[in-house]
């Protein structure tokens, strides 16, 4: 079974307010009127285990506690730094969550505007604000490299089953690569390595929806 | 409204563009044009061509206008200064302002605004050519918008007017019938419930002639929801 096949099986396009017909729960992407069922956003339904879901197309990241993700800086506080993930706000990082022990008002020299991290997600509340972590497992500042965003629906797709899509597209650069949940990607490696994985990835952002994706990324890779 | 004139708006049941009385113009809706926004839609409804873009959720700012248990929809509604037979005075005006007004409102229904406290969704729509009916245009645009850029809401909203001319009420009125008919009634509606969410009225109509406008504009958004509907599936290339 590929990939592409089983992703393309039983997906079925809604559009928001598109009634769903169902016995299962609700899960994301749905909303309930009148006890009825109903779509809240383009994407495709999903009917299993009890729950019925709409993953959608596109949207912003919405963070979940425990997500590893790609953050950059655009401010620094005193003690905070604020890092954009991609979410609808920027997330917040309190130097008590870094690896570093930073004297009160010296948190640019540890983390500059524009500088990334690899972070954890620890804390959402019902506001919508939220904090990262640096210290967890493997988090840690990313030096050189670079960064490309993509849609955060697509990261699965960019992952692939069992991160068969991603060891593709390292095993053909010989690059780095880490993927983080909120669609931000970051490659290391030689320049034209980063050039041409970049590409790959791009590519599959750009065509996440279409069948056929894993031989395509193949022969970009050969080239 | 007020205009006079020697042209025969409607003639044997027929209007002058060759519509009959309940017939829309030809729509053609394009969603996901622009790279840079969250979500896009470009929409040509007869002569108008009106682009959409939608960024957000995102921090609102100003922040007094932040609502602290939902999100707000700033949408802003520009006719470009080549988009009309005289130039047009570019940036907002009185009536883009109510436009922007009317459809922030009429978004707020829809959009699952809750979801997001603090948060605003701006909604930009550019009229690039004008030929009467550009509010329901850059209404419909930008529903499409808000669902390509995957913003949770209940329903997409249809936007279409009716009219009066030669004391006939028609549907979905051109630059003509908007300038010498007698009436103009633009509406969106919720599909899902048959909730009204905009509903304006230039001229004059009768209790009777009020009815049957409601009833021809809301068939009109009807039909304009299955283009809608449509040009989504056409741009995810799948099947609803």
């Amino acid at each position: 079974m590929s990939e592409e096949s089983s992703v393309t099986s039983n997906r079925k396009l809604v559009l928001p307010g598109d009634l769903m017909e169902t016995k299962s729960k609700p899960g994301k992407g749905i909303f309930r009127s009148e006890g009825r069922i109903h779509s809240s956003v383009v994407g495709y339904s999903n009917d299993k285990s009890g729950y019925i879901n709409v993953n959608a197309i596109a949207g912003r990241y919405s963070p979940k506690v425990g997500d590893k993700i790609i953050a950059i800086c655009v401010e620094t506080g005193p003690s905070i730094w604020r890092m954009d993930i991609g979410a609808s706000f920027n997330s917040t990082l309190h130097h008590s969550e870094s690896s570093w022990k930073v004297p009160f008002g010296d948190t640019a020299r540890f983390l500059a505007i524009g500088d990334a991290i690899w972070a954890e997600i620890f804390m959402v509340d019902a506001a919508g604000t939220h904090q990262i972590s640096l210290k967890k497992d493997d988090c840690r500042k990313l030096y050189s490299g670079t960064i490309v965003k993509v849609n955060p629906t697509n990261v699965t797709r960019v992952i692939g089953m069992q991160g068969s899509m991603i060891s593709l597209i390292r095993d053909n650069t010989k690059t780095r690569i880490q993927i983080g949940q909120n669609g931000y990607v970051w490659i290391d490696g030689e320049g034209k390595d980063i050039a041409l994985a970049q590409e790959a990835i791009e590519t599959i952002d750009r065509e996440a929806t279409s069948e056929g994706l894993t031989k395509k990324i193949e022969k970009l890779l050969e080239k | 409204m007020a205009g006079q004139t020697d042209m025969e708006l409607i003639k044997n049941g027929i209007r002058m563009d060759g519509r009959k009385p309940d017939e829309l113009r030809e729509v053609k809706i394009v969603a996901g044009v622009l790279d840079n926004a969250d979500g896009s839609c470009y929409l040509e409804w007869g002569n108008n061509k009106v682009y959409a873009g939608v960024f957000g959720p995102m921090e609102c700012h100003p922040r007094h206008k932040q609502k602290a248990d939902r999100a707000i929809v700033q949408a802003r509604y520009t006719m470009a200064p080549f988009s009309v037979n005289d130039r047009k005075r570019p940036g907002l005006d009185r009536r883009s302002t109510e436009i922007s007004y009317i459809v922030s409102q009429a978004f707020e229904k829809v959009v699952m605004v809750e979801d997001f406290p603090k948060a605003s969704i701006r909604v930009d729509m550019q009229v690039v050519e004008a030929h009467a009916g550009t509010r329901c245009a850059a209404l419909t645009a930008a529903s499409v918008a808000l669902a390509d850029a995957g913003i949770p809401m209940r329903d997409m909203i249809p936007s279409c007017a009716a009219g009066k001319v030669n004391d006939v009420v028609v549907l979905d009125l051109n630059k003509e019938e908007d300038n010498y008919g007698q009436a103009d009634l633009p509406l969106a509606i919720i599909p899902s419930t048959g909730e009204v969410v905009l509903l304006q009225l230039d001229g004059h109509l009768t209790p009777d002639e009020f009815e049957q406008a409601m009833d021809l504009a809301t068939s009109g958004c009807m039909e304009l929801y299955k283009k809608m509907r449509h040009a989504l599936e056409n741009s995810y290339g799948g099947k609803a």
